[in-house]
């Protein structure tokens, strides 16, 4: 009776205005900010605050799910100096990751290919 | 600016319904983030809606409904007769321009089973017994995709049926109805799921001091070699070292016992360990099985696929959160 679509985990709320990422500043600590993703969960969280904790100009990197029933991510970056915003870096490191994932794409055609070449012509393998 | 990371994959292992490869050179992060992918966000073909014209079987609607919604389907390379990513060829059905459904974003299945029409083709020993409808009943209107009967060659010729059980009928019975595939992600439903199974395993790093292990016994070694319920670590004949086993890698299971033993072979609390099995940090062993909906190859190119694509679109929106600041 209660429950939610089982699309609303992964679906924006597009007729309700809900925006995939929001901004907040934070008030009392300087060069900080918390970005609010909407329908996401650990599959990016975890990967994007890694990745931000590699960037040197981050001094604080962190990001929780406020409720589990509620499918939200909140991220907090705190960088080292005014002349680097959040944001920035945030853009930074999924640029990074963007790198990342297409030199993965590569290595696996790569491997695939020379997997199939050394065991048999190009066709499907035994049990 | 961050440093580049470097991924490196070496596939261990490659058959349709299976792959194994190592991840090396990378974070755990994106190890896992590759993994619930695999999971949960590659996209898939399952049957969504069903029409019943005609139902006397012993099982009710739903609950065939219910069956004929885990029955994998797969979407065809024909020349090679594998099941490939079906993410380009269909679109999701909240994307599809159209009203109710079409061919781009659906599958029609027609499945029609009389039991006493059918029961004339089979052999004259076998008319008493009940019918079995299974996934080879299923017919559909898009050539290029079929539902997966087996697995692997290997479980057709165990089989006793001819395909997936769906219901089994008896004399009067009758099955018919059409049932509606669509594209959609495991989120939503289990259905959609294109792995069994989708794990990685740490690669051991096994180290040995040399110099303390100098210090022990012949037998104190052997018994180092023995705690090991894993059978990790060897003993060589010519030198009488304790050495790691050829494939040790495989065999690893990261168990208490071994360091609980050097606990009471030290001499003081506080001396280092003769050996130390830790997880690495930046490579993995991973292990795909599909259910034979697509081939495992294929489920691994998607999983990456979804998530360059979510990189991309994450970009774009901080772009514009960026202009708007």
């Amino acid at each position: 009776m209660n429950a939610p679509e089982r699309s609303a985990a992964f679906l924006l709320d597009e007729d309700n205005g809900e925006e995939k990422v929001t901004y907040a500043s934070d008030t009392k600590v300087s060069n900080a900010g918390t970005f609010t993703f909407n329908k996401e969960d650990h599959t990016l969280g975890n990967l994007v605050r890694m990745q931000l904790l590699r960037d040197p100009n981050v001094r604080f990197a962190g990001y929780k799910i406020p409720h589990p029933l509620v499918h939200q991510i909140d991220l907090k970056i705190q960088t080292i100096s005014s002349t680097l915003a959040p944001i920035d870096v945030l853009l930074n490191a999924v640029e990074d990751l963007g790198d990342e994932t297409d030199t993965l794409n590569r290595e696996a055609e790569d491997a695939i290919e020379r997997w199939k070449k050394e065991n048999n012509a190009g066709g499907m393998g035994q049990f | 600016m961050s440093k580049q990371r470097d991924p490196k994959i070496e596939i261990l292992s490659l058959y349709p319904h299976e792959i194994k490869f190592i991840l090396s050179d990378t974070d755990t992060s994106i190890a896992n983030t590759l993994r619930r992918l695999m999971i949960a966000e590659v996209p898939t073909l399952a049957i969504d809606l069903v029409e019943f014209h005609e139902n006397t079987t012993v099982l009710n609607d739903e609950y065939i409904a219910h069956r004929l919604g885990l029955i994998p389907i797969k979407y065809m390379d024909l020349v090679t007769n594998r099941g490939i990513d079906c993410n380009g060829a269909f679109l999701s059905h909240t994307e599809c321009s159209c009203e109710h459904r079409c061919p781009r974003c659906s599958v029609e299945f027609e499945l029609d089973v009389n039991f006493d029409v059918m029961n004339v083709t089979r052999p004259e020993n076998e008319r008493d017994l009940p019918m079995s409808v299974t996934s080879t009943s299923l017919k559909s209107n898009n050539e290029y995709v079929v539902p997966g009967h087996f697995l692997n060659a290997e479980e057709q010729n165990e089989a006793h049926d001819t395909g997936i059980s769906i219901v089994k009928i008896g004399p009067g019975q009758h099955l018919k109805l059409k049932a509606i595939a669509r594209m959609g992600i495991s989120k939503e439903h289990a259905k959609w799921c294109p792995v069994a199974v989708a794990t990685y395993r740490f690669w051991p790093e096994i180290n040995i001091n040399d110099e303390l292990c100098s210090t022990l016994t012949h037998e104190q070694k052997q018994q180092l070699v023995d705690v090991c319920p894993d059978r990790i670590l060897e003993l060589d004949e010519v030198s009488g070292k304790l050495v790691v086993a050829e494939n040790a890698w495989e065999l690893a299971t990261f168990t208490e016992d071994l360091k609980l033993l050097q606990e009471t072979m030290k001499k003081r609390p506080e001396d280092d360990d003769f050996v130390t099995v830790e997880h690495s940090q930046d490579r993995f062993i991973f292990c795909v099985e599909g259910t034979g909906a697509m081939d495992a190859e294929d489920i691994l190119m998607s999983s990456i696929k979804v998530l360059s694509d979510r990189m991309l679109y994450l970009r774009s929106k901080l772009d514009i959160l960026k202009e708007n600041m």
